[in-house]
């Protein structure tokens, strides 16, 4: 009895630790951006939204926003449109071309973001549009993808596919009966996976930072360079509205499906 | 594509022959709908890593980034015969082999408790694992700078406890950067195992308690092994990544930390010295060897996860 | 020593009361089968009993000892799950050589026990392939030699042949009953069927709603149920309302909804049910005798309506007269649903007997009053 208490006790604390150190840093930064003074330290001795207000008035944080607008909104359409048409194919296709995608989609996730950035870099100064938006862009989609392909390899596979053929079958060309007949029931998968990819091009960072120019440069690329110079409570702002962006997206996202589907795609 | 015949109804070999008709247009139906995404990662995936290969064949080259047109192996040869190269990579495959044996320990345990927590506390674990996921590597590191550095919060509270005399530089510094680097990795690790231990059946932990192993040793016994093929992409995502560190090293380390991690130095080859045949060299080298690690942890992981031997 | 003892065991998950008051002695060696509908609480009685749930209240003794508070681990009992819950990662040898090795008992000796545990269920040539090729028969062997590879002081059974087909639980039930002979070990073994419990208990607990209404041997259980559940879950039975009409020292004469008074012989105790009192009167079909009323009638024992009960040898018979509505065939028995009067009630013949009917023949039923059980409305049996 005693033991079977202890190792409760014990599993709890564990965990809960664990739970702590996941968010912790998360609640410091978002903390230390209200702080009145300019030097970091958590928790601040004033609080304050003197860094909010001079967030706004930072040519190059806005600037940095529209850039991360631009390149997250780029990548959500790319990587939206190959990973659905490409999921979908693999989904009607019983020969072999699936069997070499999934692999090769999937690698470039489990390659270190820095040879990725490497290779790119190489790559793009050859093509000859280093630094442009298109080239982060791509490099995002090669990273996204893998994200929509797999959440909508997941949907598709729980689609019933009589539907389509019953919708074939009374009559409807094949685009106007996946519109009809598919569409409105996997919009919530492609919605989930379109969010993710905008949310994984806006956070991303390795490989921006190797793209990018300073007129080109994303948020991350911005805070980066920001932090190694000093460290000041505005990145902690910056970074509050990076984490909200998340916040918000999950909360939909979990909407849209739930927390524990969503939390196996991203696996 | 309207109007569906019934294949019933006509003769076998010509009812066989419209099948596999049907079938040929379905397939190429298929590949078409496949076919941007395939051309998109030939172009952007494995075009630029034979053009990383072929430049790392280069010779080097004063005023150039590297000689175009020439073959050489002479980047390998300083890749290996430069001791900071050689020091970083026992670095950096020091710092993936530490992170990733803490992060892939404390991933298993939370997935764990994920998988047998319900209601508002599994989404809570959920919610802790996918909203650092979903946050910038530049957030993530940063973040521990307030809390690790000698005047940050762990201090100023084990300080204030008398639990040390003297503030500990874990920022800049070692622990600092492995504490980062398992913190990045950590949400994508525990994932990976959770997606694995819910399908899994938890009959066969009760089964196990019931012929006499304890909590720990069900545990070891029979979750761990089940959960193997997710404890395994757990080990080559943080491995991989924890090789290739570069946020963590670059905020969180010290000078020396700086000076060894394989992203780090490679970086300043590219884009400070210039040299492009060595810095490619260097990657493609630093990536072979990735690979032979994670094959490597891989069939140490199978061989030792099927059946746990204490006796 | 391995009696085992139950005292008000309870077990509630928040509001819901999952076991109310479950009380019981098991003999050592004894084959108790725990029976009862899906939600009666059988199920977590046994996992209780195996530590895998913690009572809310009550006492659980295995011998001497009080094991209540004790983890699954630490007791000396050993489960068969309902689905088996063999380890999949594992051998078949390996899953039954478990729990002996969690024993600390040395690789070559707990394979070599394993091993023999394997021949005794006639497994034996699967000792290495993986446990999730087998058929379901197969796993159920394998599970059973795990299980009993522990030489456990009791032996838990979880319903473990409800995910077999017919015929194979059927001899697995012929087969867990010799196994019982010779281990001449303590075995609870859990069922939602009837027939499962009677081929194999020594004595079958009955549970309803969180209590063990009845524990008895199957032919006590089935001829003396104590309440109309058991009577109504334990086979095919009429139940028939009625009223208390007159009760004399000999009988209790009911009204019932046959259309005609029906006697029942009491030993004396005619206090057991008051005047007026509505009861509800079981009519199982094995003690319905039929036949056709032209040959009752060429007899002259019955003109028309059966006015009278006809009486024989002292005892009373009551009999009514139907319209035969459906006939159906099952297999070895015919049933067939007669009409009487509003209601109607089922009777069976096996196929053997002579004398098939049709749908609209009319045909009387009759019975001896002293094969009729009697319920209160509140389900208690009454005691004639």
């Amino acid at each position: 009895m005693h033991r079977e208490r202890l190792e409760n006790a014990l599993f709890r604390t564990g965990y809960l630790a664990i739970l702590t150190f996941m968010l912790l840093p998360l609640a410091v930064v978002v903390v230390t951006s209200f702080a009145e003074s300019g030097n970091l330290a958590f928790p601040p001795e004033n609080y304050s939204l003197v860094h909010y207000r001079a967030f706004f008035e930072e040519m190059r944080w806005l600037s940095a926003f529209d850039n991360s607008l631009l390149v997250g909104v780029g990548t959500t359409i790319t990587a939206t449109t190959l990973g659905v048409t490409a999921a979908f194919g693999h989904e009607i296709d019983d020969g072999r071309a699936g069997q070499v995608l999934a692999p090769l989609v999937l690698i470039p996730l489990l390659i270190p973001p820095i040879i990725l950035g490497i290779s790119m870099r190489v790559y793009f100064v050859r093509a000859g549009f280093e630094a442009s938006y298109l080239s982060i862009i791509l490099a995002h989609t090669l990273w996204a993808t893998p994200l929509v392909y797999f959440v909508m390899r997941s949907v598709f596979s729980r689609f019933d596919w009589q539907l389509l053929d019953a919708a074939k079958d009374l009559g409807a060309g094949p685009i106007r009966s996946f519109v009809y007949a598919v569409l409105p029931n996997v919009k919530h998968g492609i919605f989930v996976g379109a969010l993710l990819a905008f949310i994984i091009s806006l956070q991303e960072f390795v490989m921006a930072l190797f793209l990018s120019s300073r007129s080109t440069e994303t948020i991350p690329v911005v805070a980066w360079t920001e932090i190694r110079q000093s460290l000041d409570p505005m990145v902690s702002v910056v970074s509050t509205f990076l984490i909200i962006i998340s916040l918000i997206a999950i909360v939909i996202a979990t909407i849209a499906t739930n927390l524990d589907w969503l939390s196996k795609q991203l696996s | 594509m309207s109007g569906t015949y019934s294949p019933s109804a006509l003769p076998a070999p010509i009812a066989r022959l419209w099948e596999s008709l049907r079938e040929r247009s379905r397939s190429k139906r298929a590949l078409l709908l496949m076919a941007p995404l395939l051309v998109f990662e030939l172009l952007l995936f494995v075009a630029p890593f034979l053009i990383l290969l072929r430049i790392s064949l280069t010779e080097g080259s004063q005023d150039l980034r590297y000689a175009p047109g020439t073959w050489s192996i002479s980047g390998y040869g300083e890749v290996f015969s430069t001791d900071v190269l050689v020091n970083a990579i026992t670095y950096s495959i020091m710092l993936g082999l530490l992170a990733t044996a803490i992060t892939v320990v404390i991933a298993t345990f939370y997935a764990y408790a994920i998988w047998r927590s319900e209601g508002v506390v599994k989404s809570a674990l959920l919610f802790s694992v996918v909203l650092p996921l979903l946050t910038t590597l530049v957030i993530k590191t940063y973040a521990f700078m307030p809390l690790l550095s000698p005047n940050g919060t762990l201090n100023d509270v084990l300080l204030s406890l008398n639990l040390i005399s003297e503030p500990i530089q874990f920022v800049p510094g070692t622990v600092g950067v492995v504490v980062g680097q398992v913190y990045i990795v950590l949400p994508y690790a525990v994932l990976a195992i959770y997606s694995v231990l819910a399908t899994m059946d938890w009959g066969i932990v009760e089964a196990a308690r019931d012929l006499g192993a304890s909590r720990p040793r069900s545990v070891l016994e029979v979750v761990v092994p089940q959960a193997m093929p997710g404890i395994i992409v757990a080990t080559v995502i943080s491995f991989a990544w924890s090789v290739g560190a570069y946020a963590a090293p670059g905020l969180l380390g010290d000078g020396q930390n700086k000076a060894q991690a394989f992203a780090l130095v490679v970086e300043k080859r590219l884009l400070s010295n210039l040299q492009w045949e060595v810095a490619t060299a260097y990657a493609v080298v630093m990536l072979l060897l990735m690979l032979v690690s994670i094959v490597l942890l891989t069939a140490a992981l199978n061989y030792f996860g099927g059946e746990f031997e204490y006796a | 020593m391995s009696e085992i003892t139950l005292a008000g065991l309870e077990k509630r998950y928040g509001d819901t009361l999952a076991v109310e008051d479950v009380s019981v002695t098991i003999d050592d060696g004894e084959l108790l089968c725990l029976l009862g509908p899906s939600g009666s609480g059988k199920s977590t009685t046994l996992r209780m009993l195996a530590g895998l749930e913690t009572p809310t209240d009550g006492e659980i003794r295995i011998g001497d000892e009080d094991v209540t508070d004790r983890p699954a681990y630490e007791r000396t009992t050993a489960t068969v799950f309902q689905d088996w819950a063999l380890f999949p990662h594992k051998t078949v040898l390996e899953n039954v050589a478990f729990g002996l090795k969690m024993q600390g008992i040395g690789k070559s000796e707990r394979r070599k026990q394993a091993r023999e545990m394997l021949e005794r269920v006639r497994m034996g040539e699967y000792a290495d392939d993986d446990p999730m090729n087998l058929s379901g028969g197969q796993k159920q062997r394998v599970a059973l030699a795990r299980s009993l590879a522990v030489n456990p002081d009791v032996l838990l059974l979880d319903e473990p042949l409800s995910n077999l087909d017919k015929r194979l639980s059927e001899d697995m039930q012929i087969e867990l009953r010799e196994i019982h002979a010779e281990l001449e070990e303590t075995f609870v073994h859990v069922t939602h069927d009837q027939d499962e419990a009677f081929t194999l208990a020594d004595r079958i607990g009955i549970m309803a709603d969180g209590n063990l209404v009845q524990v008895g041997e199957p032919n006590e259980v089935y001829e003396n149920p104590k309440n109309r559940f058991i009577e109504g879950f334990l086979g095919d039975t009429n139940f028939v309302a009625g009223e208390v009409e007159r009760t004399t020292t000999e009988s209790i004469h009911v009204e019932t909804e046959l259309g005609r008074e029906v006697d029942l012989p009491t030993t004396g105790d005619a206090d057991a049910l008051a005047e007026g009192e509505s009861v509800a009167l079981s009519l199982r079909p094995e003690v319905l005798s039929i036949e056709s009323t032209d040959v009752a009638g060429s007899d002259g024992n019955a003109e028309g309506e059966q006015a009278t009960p006809v009486r024989t040898d002292g005892s009373t018979t009551n009999a009514v007269v139907g319209t035969v509505e459906n006939v159906l065939y099952r297999g070895s028995t015919i049933r067939y649903s007669v009409a009487v009067e509003d209601t109607s009630v089922f009777v069976e013949r096996t196929v053997a007997d002579s004398g098939a009917f049709d749908a609209g023949d009319e045909i009387r039923i009759s019975w001896d009053g002293a094969d009729v059980l009697a319920f209160r409305d509140d389900g208690s049996r009454v005691d004639l």
